[in-house]
């Protein structure tokens, strides 16, 4: 295709077949667009005006004519905020807390060689990362419930530290790095951890951006887990939050809408910057 | 050195390892022996029911029920999804100028949660005033029933599902797709073969793994849709979206069954332990 573009006459393919890709390319983006513009406009616009230019449709109803922040108000001044900061805070502890125990798990898997290394990784770390999280809930759920951590902040956070997903991407990535690296510092006397922190973690930027992500945008995100084990309101996550509005508030449409916008334009704003290292973390274990 | 450092391994594996075997492994195992235990009525004691449990839901037609929409649901959900999304990476793999642009635009729904989507969903499928029956009004064609209609809800559970599912899934093929070296698809060229000729014949075979990936875990994600179902319909109308693990959060969380409960996710964890079994199978065998 490139040497035909350097012919002077080109065929009628040639212009046709890029036509027909970005054609379906647009069909495809008007139906992810849409329905995200519609709930953006929409939770701008007083509530008894939510579907007025929906039914029937006409374009005004994907730009806030009638704009207004009564949703945005309504919604913080019934607590909101408690939701977002609630999330934000479950997120960054397990992005840290979390994050620092995989990397030290990737690290092991990644750089040791260790009796019982094989069979660690394929029991513990292998079964929990094909056995979805949501399946096992139930039992969690009567273990969390006997420690005495429902609706807790122990009981939202500590099951959530440890990921597998993420301790592959730890593991992978360190296994990459150039022994001589690690090699010189150990010579000049270096302590483990001196070497961790000194020698690998500046090189680690691209998968601490990645795990970072991905913990922080699975928690963000987290509501099976939320609900069951820490559905009073001073806990709520904000996806629970959204969600027992539904049935709550269930005619106050702009208000509902102001608040899914808030939960999907946070981790929107995080991965647009950083889409290959997004991409790369959550594809990255599929195909290695 | 190694021997001298043989300590160090174990002590950095401790945190995390101790974390997804008590958070992770145990409740796995636990599943399985919950589901041999009742909550007894009169002491409100759990006690040792062998496998009354299972008795109780094979003998329970809403199971069963449930089960079965979950089979046609996936039956339907995941060809669909894997169809589409291996359109849409061929499609956002072409060297087109702004081609990033739109692979930026379809990460949006990979960002955005299933709730979310859920919600805004439900809106534009409203029966009355939703925008899709607004643009179907635009189009003359007369209203339609959606999540409400028994022959609607599970196809519209589908279309939010697909909205995040197939840019999801197109990611990981489009990965795969930039995993094929150029020369190879240059030398089916040389060779005289057309495109459909190298999609089918060298393309799609190199796709392989990729492609046996996606299916087992979009099946597995889809086995377990929940928000979508809680957000919408909560089963109905008439059990038509039940999906198997709303019947679980609904027996174990809204009536307090947790013995039913455990002993349908039991049977739900030995189906996915034979999905998996077939992924390792897949992925070691094509090494």
């Amino acid at each position: 295709m490139i040497g035909q573009a350097r012919r002077n006459r080109k065929p009628l393919r040639a212009y046709l077949q890029p036509a027909l890709v970005y054609f379906m390319l647009i069909i495809g983006v008007l139906i992810v667009v849409i329905p995200l513009m519609w709930a953006l406009a929409a939770s701008f616009t007083p509530n008894h005006k939510v579907f007025e230019y929906a039914y029937p449709f006409s374009w005004r109803a994907l730009l806030p004519v009638d704009f207004t922040l009564e949703a945005y108000d309504n919604l913080f001044a019934r607590g909101f905020g408690r939701a977002v900061g609630n999330t934000f805070f479950l997120a960054f502890v397990t992005v840290f807390v979390g994050g620092a125990a995989n990397a030290l798990a990737g690290f092991a898997f990644g750089r040791f060689e260790f009796r019982g290394k094989n069979a660690l990784f394929m029991t513990i770390v292998m079964l929990t990362f094909l056995v979805p999280i949501d399946l096992t809930a139930i039992p969690r759920f009567i273990l969390i419930e006997n420690i005495g951590w429902i609706n807790t902040w122990q009981g939202l956070l500590v099951p959530g530290f440890a990921n597998s997903l993420v301790i592959f991407l730890f593991r992978q990535f360190f296994a990459e790095i150039p022994q001589e690296l690690i090699d010189a510092a150990r010579v000049d006397g270096a302590t483990w951890l001196r070497v961790l922190l000194s020698i690998v973690l500046p090189i680690s930027k691209p998968v601490l951006v990645a795990a970072g992500l991905l913990m922080f945008i699975s928690q963000w995100n987290s509501f099976f887990w939320p609900l069951l084990v820490a559905p009073r309101q001073e806990l709520r996550v904000i996806q629970v939050e959204i969600s027992l509005a539904v049935g709550q508030y269930g005619t106050v449409w702009n208000e509902l809408l102001a608040g899914s916008m808030i939960a999907a334009i946070v981790p929107i704003l995080l991965v647009m910057p950083f889409q290959r290292y997004y991409v790369q973390a959550i594809t990255g274990t599929g195909l290695e | 050195m190694r021997s001298k450092q043989q300590i160090v391994p174990y002590l950095l594996l401790l945190p995390a390892l101790v974390l997804l075997l008590v958070f992770n492994l145990l409740p796995t195992i636990a599943t399985l022996v919950e589901s041999t235990f009742v909550i007894s009525l009169r002491s409100g004691e759990r006690v040792f029911a062998g496998f009354a449990n299972f008795e109780r839901i094979f003998n329970d037609p809403i199971f069963w029920k449930s089960l079965q929409v979950t089979v046609v649901f996936s039956l339907v959900v995941n060809p669909l999804q894997i169809a589409l999304a291996l359109g849409l990476s061929i499609l956002i793999n072409q060297r087109l100028p702004g081609i990033g642009i739109f692979r930026s635009i379809y990460l949006l729904p990979v960002a955005v949660s299933l709730n979310v989507t859920a919600i805004v969903w439900r809106l534009l499928l409203d029966k009355n005033t939703g925008m899709v029956n607004g643009i179907l009004f635009q189009l003359g064609i007369e209203r339609q029933p959606f999540l409400h209609s028994v022959d609607q809800a599970l196809w519209s559970i589908i279309l939010i599902a697909s909205w995040i599912g197939v840019p999801l899934w197109s990611l990981f093929i489009l990965a795969g797709l930039q995993n094929i070296p150029p020369p190879v698809l240059e030398a089916a060229k040389i060779d005289g073969a057309n495109a459909w000729q190298s999609f089918t014949r060298v393309t799609l075979p190199l796709l392989r793994r990729v492609l046996a990936f996606v299916l087992v875990a979009d099946t597995v994600a889809n086995f377990l849709l929940f928000a979508p179902i809680l957000l919408t319909t909560q089963g109905g109308p008439q059990l038509s979206t039940n999906l198997i693990l709303y019947e679980t959060y609904r027996r174990g969380f809204l009536y307090g069954d947790l013995g039913a409960s455990a002993a349908m996710l039991s049977v739900m964890l030995l189906i996915v332990f034979v999905i998996v079994g077939i992924e390792l199978y897949v992925l070691r065998g094509s090494d």
